[in-house]
């Protein structure tokens, strides 16, 4: 097993360097320059000058990979240009909320849509089945932000049980929670059904009935079991979703996060933050697929010894 | 025979239901501007925000424009933007997909690993910044959403491609001296399109929901267009003293996006493509 | 099942937490939570000297040498005199005595001394061109030797930009000097700031540095502020309804009407010094031929506006400059208002005739212009109905909604733009200049304004003015020309409203000053 650990982590290498180019160079593709942006006005060219050095942007690019490159393996992300401070404290201020957010809502797909899954899999082509996977679809048909209000207007406003906002407290995680979440379950929900009506056609489910193992047992304690490879796989592949995706979500409820970054810092031309988030989330993305293979590993001895 | 089948797939409940609805905005985006009672354009500032009423069914909005004429407006917005994009995208990661998964070696390995990463890259972030490069309008979120979904059906074909590859009647064909090119075309793809397309159909929701969202950054259809969207989030301001703004393109959105799943499903049922589908 | 007890109490424990700050702020006396007005969030420092976007919380860590109030009068704060010479080429000031900085450090002659040479270089320079040198007289004395007269050094000195920071902490962050820390002499001590986030701020507890314009003359009332940064209007709407928050310290238009149904919500509402005007390329065809910048500023229906976008809140704007400036006191003549009749006339005159469609066509080309607005509710909004005017004379404009800073991107990248719908907040005349001058084409005179007496009239009224009163005569004669070249289209002055909740703060009824600032920070009290 570590074996198999250690040669997929030496693959994710040149990956891993072929991705630190394509983030640098797209950054480099946005029109418009940071220094404009922060140059005072009726600066003379030789102010310029001096400020483009000293971001070192008047380097060829290659040297400016090069150097953003070794000064980010030391764990240097070098300074914001408009927001004046390291890059990484930035993303360390960032990445703990989205990290918070995401996980959570991961969690929550993840049980509420496997739930949901193996019911309307074991109930397959009944009005319960269509009835649970139709609700379940709901979460995510309807934009994520059009969500978000909803929720505030019913469980903060109507009810009052969340605060509308923040990232301050703990409960002010819920709604945000809920809402990313509920996008997620028909996902999941989807894909444990189906893996699910598709073992139990295996032969070795045919012969636990027909042993007579009682049904419940049989569904819960093999069927599902072998499905949730297909699901493992799924969650694993998106997990830089997580990490990411919430932009919206994180506007409408005025939370801290990396996608908001990413947004915030992209449209102020802040090039070191932009590269600085993307390498992040490609960095979570990589470990999301190692940790998939990892998972599936275990679950299944083939996939060790092909390796080998 | 393909009408026998689809009427196969329109018999079911879910199915004809969801037809449909997705005929009725087909419809809409097609004939919008003779189905809608009033310009979408079409501007009455004193009478703002007013409920839905004899005159207008769904209200107006800000400006006092008809809400439902914006809505069947929009639905042309909406849907073009999705379906161009996501048949782009379906073209471009069947050749993608189908030259990776044929020939295998080294382009293969490229393209899986740039697929595998920007695959679980969310798609809302790959749009923005592609959008920020090649700046806003709607020919750019087409661009955008389309290069965002682009992953997923070259990693669908590819699939597809690979297991068909294996088929003895493939390798036969091969052997008996046919070109590449032949190959791909006249025996892989042909085989391999129906999951595709059926993905295709389903991602369209998705798009669907992916405008709406860059509508809400304000980005996408420029105003006075409508864009079920960028009606949404015009009406976030308004959700207390007009909420028909913001509820009524949601409804939009959130009908015509069950629909295509529910269509998407049948069909998939009727094809009997499921575990073809798996990993999508 | 050791681990598990512990887990357990640890669980309990951490719910205790939550639930005691969860509760804090109602319980826990003297603490309030105040949102930022929209349009200052994401300010990236509280560095006063090279910022150039800074909230409102900068002006409680720093104090500045005086103050305004609602009538435009000046008090002092760290000047407690001030005098200047006949020919107003010298400026005395008497500091305050006995105040130090948050870090300990005395504030004295010295500390301005060092202050004012720090401007030059940066985007404020603006603030202190006019001052040759400082003169230190003696240890609460200094002297301003001017280089031209300057009668709004006051009015300079008055602003955000003039918060006065600790000489020893700015020497020692460096370029991280308001990113990691910020030291003023002010009522508050910055705490915490996790920039788009929230800032927190805590009473300065030997503060004594009061103006006349609080009745508070010691320490403030409150002992712990926290501000929040919310870019969603809905959403700061809606923590102020459910009383998340204590007071939103500026109320988005379309919330007006429901916070003031609230019962324990109190919301003032005070002249605005905001101004939406649409800036026009004046070098790029077919606004080179000043007739059709006149239609097309003649073309705006700024009644409509006021009373259809903001319920009758507000004022049409008929000149470059906000209502309650002296200068906007232009000629009646010069005033820029609705006139869809002579905007036709000027069209046909300039050759532009009307075509089947509506839309006007000059030598086979059609009347199609850019129409630039920034993404946000308001904008968007205002740039729509715009749009809908302009057609109603025959202009087609496309509009094109960007992010605000893709907005000065392009600027600066000096791309064709023509037309937009922009606004701006500032209190002075000097903003004239800052649009107008040939220095800045491309942007921020986005007009692209150059021109041979408007540059003699402006330099006149910038440098060539002694006393405030010739200053607002120069600055007038400036603004009158400047309005015959229609190089904006003026639109809507809004008003500036803030809500707090009536049940656990009180705010003084009168705000002596021109936006909500330190001094009636330093009255506000929980209750």
């Amino acid at each position: 097993m570590l074996l198999f650990t250690v040669k997929r982590l030496l693959m994710l290498i040149p990956v891993f360097l072929a991705i630190s180019v394509v983030i640098f160079m797209l950054v480099h593709l946005v029109p418009g320059d940071p220094i404009d942006n922060i140059i005072r006005v009726g600066a003379t060219p030789a102010e310029k000058a001096a400020l483009v050095a000293r971001y070192g942007l008047d380097q060829p690019i290659w040297a400016q990979y090069v150097n953003w490159f070794s000064k980010m393996v030391q764990g240097d992300l070098g300074d914001a240009i408009i927001l004046r401070r390291p890059v990484a404290d930035l993303i360390a201020q960032n990445l703990p909320h989205s990290l918070a957010l995401g996980s959570l809502a991961l969690v929550f797909s993840t049980v509420v849509g496997i739930t949901a899954g193996a019911i309307a899999a074991i109930y397959r082509d009944t009005w319960f089945d269509r009835g649970v996977m139709t609700v379940i679809l709901l979460g995510s048909t309807v934009p994520s932000f059009w969500l978000a209000l909803l929720m505030i207007l019913l469980f903060a406003v109507t009810l009052g049980w969340f605060p509308v906002s923040g990232a301050r407290t703990a409960s002010a995680l819920v709604l945000p929670v809920l809402t990313i979440g509920l996008g997620g379950v028909a996902l999941v929900a989807r894909v444990t059904r189906v893996a699910m009506m598709d073992i139990a056609r295996r032969d070795f489910v045919m012969m636990l009935h027909a042993k007579g193992v009682s049904r419940w047992r049989i569904e819960l304690g093999s069927v599902l079991r072998h499905a949730m490879m297909p699901v493992v796989t799924i969650l694993s592949l998106r997990i830089g979703w997580i990490l990411g995706g919430a932009v919206a979500v994180e506007f409408v409820f005025a939370r801290p996060g990396l996608g908001s970054l990413l947004i915030t810092s992209l449209n102020q031309r802040d090039y070191p933050v932009v590269q600085g988030c993307l390498l992040m989330l490609a960095i979570a993305v990589m470990l999301g697929t190692l940790l998939g293979d990892i998972v599936q590993a275990i679950m299944d001895p083939r996939i060790r010894e092909g390796m080998k | 025979m393909a009408l026998r089948f689809l009427w196969g797939v329109v018999h079911t409940p879910r199915g004809g239901a969801s037809a449909f609805v997705l005929m009725l905005v087909i419809a809409c985006a097609l004939f919008a501007p003779l189905i809608a009672p009033y310009g979408y354009a079409l501007q009455n500032l004193p009478g703002s925000n007013t409920s839905p009423n004899a005159l207008h069914w769904l209200g107006t909005d800000e400006f006092g424009r008809d809400l439902l004429s914006r809505i069947i407006h929009g639905a042309r917005t909406s849907l073009t933007v999705a379906v161009t994009a996501i048949s782009i995208s379906v073209v471009v990661g069947m050749t993608f997909g189908a030259i990776a998964g044929y020939f295998g070696g080294m382009f293969d390995r490229v393209v899986t690993a740039v697929v595998d990463l920007t695959w679980s890259f969310p798609e809302i972030l790959i749009a923005l910044i592609l959008i920020a490069i090649i700046g806003t309008g709607t020919e750019s979120i087409i661009i955008a959403i389309s290069i965002a979904y682009l992953a997923q059906f070259t990693r669908l074909t590819r699939a597809q491609v690979m297991a068909l590859r294996q088929e003895t009647y493939i390798e036969a064909t091969v052997n008996l001296g046919a070109g590449h090119f032949h190959v791909i075309f006249r025996h892989l793809l042909p085989n391999a399109i129906t999951p595709v397309i059926v993905a295709g159909m389903l991602a369209i929701g998705d798009a669907i929901i992916l405008e709406a969202t860059l509508g809400f950054f304000g980005l996408g259809a420029q105003p006075p267009i409508p864009s079920w969207g960028a009606m949404m989030s015009s009406g976030t301001a308004q959700i207390f003293i007009a909420p028909w703004i913001i509820l009524f393109p949601g409804a939009a959105i959130a009908l015509t996006v069950i629909s295509i799943n529910l269509f998407g499903d049948a069909l998939i049922d009727a094809l009997n493509i499921r575990s073809r589908l798996r990993d999508v | 099942m050791q681990t598990l007890t512990k887990r357990a109490i640890a669980g309990t424990l951490l719910s205790t937490t939550f639930l005691v700050t969860g509760l804090s702020s109602a319980l826990i006396a003297q603490e309030a939570t105040m949102v930022l007005p929209a349009r200052e969030v994401g300010a990236p420092s509280y560095d006063p000297i090279r910022g150039t976007k800074l909230n409102v919380a900068t002006t409680l860590i720093y104090d500045r040498m005086v103050l305004q109030d609602a009538d435009q009068s000046y008090h002092g704060q760290l000047a407690t005199a001030w005098e200047t010479s006949e020919d107003g080429m010298t400026w005395t000031f008497t500091l305050r005595p006995d105040v130090t900085f948050h870090d300990g450090e005395p504030f004295n002659a010295e500390t301005i001394a060092w202050w004012v040479p720090q401007f030059e270089g940066t985007e404020n320079a603006f603030m202190t061109e006019a001052i040759e040198s400082v003169e230190i007289v003696d240890d609460l004395t200094v002297r301003f030797i001017m280089k031209n007269p300057d009668p709004n050094l006051l009015s300079n000195m008055a602003s955000s930009f003039m918060g006065v920071p600790s000489p020893k902490a700015y020497e020692e962050l460096g370029d991280q000097y308001g990113v990691t820390g910020a030291i003023g002499t002010g009522p508050f001590i910055l705490e915490s700031y996790t920039v788009g986030q929230d800032t927190v701020l805590v009473r300065n507890e030997a503060y004594s540095a009061a103006s006349a314009l609080s009745v508070n003359q010691g320490p403030p009332h409150l002992a712990r502020l926290t501000f929040r940064e919310i870019g969603d209007d809905s959403t700061a709407f809606l923590e102020m309804r459910t009383g998340g928050v204590d007071m939103l310290l500026s109320v988005p238009a379309d919330f007006r009407s429901m916070l003031d149904n609230e019962s324990d919500v109190t919301m003032v509402t005070l002249p605005g010094r905001e101004l939406f005007y649409m800036p026009i390329n004046t070098t790029v065809a077919p606004f080179d031929d000043i007739r059709v910048r006149e239609a097309t500023a003649l073309a705006v229906n700024q009644a409509e506006i006021v009373d259809n976008l903001y319920g009758g809140l507000g004022a049409a704007a008929d000149t470059f400059l906000n209502d309650s400036l002296l200068e906007s006191n232009v000629d009646d003549a010069l005033r820029i208002s609705y006139n869809p009749e002579r905007a036709q006339a000027l069209l046909d005159e300039a050759g532009w005739v009307v075509g089947t469609n509506g839309v006007r066509a000059k030598d086979g080309q059609a009347l199609n212009v850019k129409l630039w607005t920034q993404n946000g509710t308001e904008f968007r909004r205002i740039t729509e109905v715009i749009q809908a005017q302009l057609i109603a004379v025959g202009i087609n404009a496309d509009i094109t909604v960007l992010d605000p800073s893709s907005i000065n991107a392009e600027y600066r990248k000096g791309t064709e733009h023509q037309l937009a719908v922009r606004s701006y907040s500032w209190e002075n005349a000097d903003i004239l200049d800052w649009f107008f001058s040939s220095d800045r084409i491309g942007y921020p005179n986005v007009s692209m304004w150059d021109d041979e007496p408007a540059e003699e009239m402006r330099i006149l009224a910038m440098t060539g003015s002694r006393t405030w009163d010739e200053r607002v005569a120069n600055f007038t004669a400036y603004h009158e020309y400047v309005l015959t070249q229609f190089v904006f289209a003026p639109i809507y002055q809004p008003v500036q409203s803030f809500a707090y909740s009536s049940t656990t703060l009180s705010v003084p009824e009168q705000i002596r000053s021109t936006r909500v600032q330190s001094q009636t920070f330093l009255d506000i009290d929980v209750k």
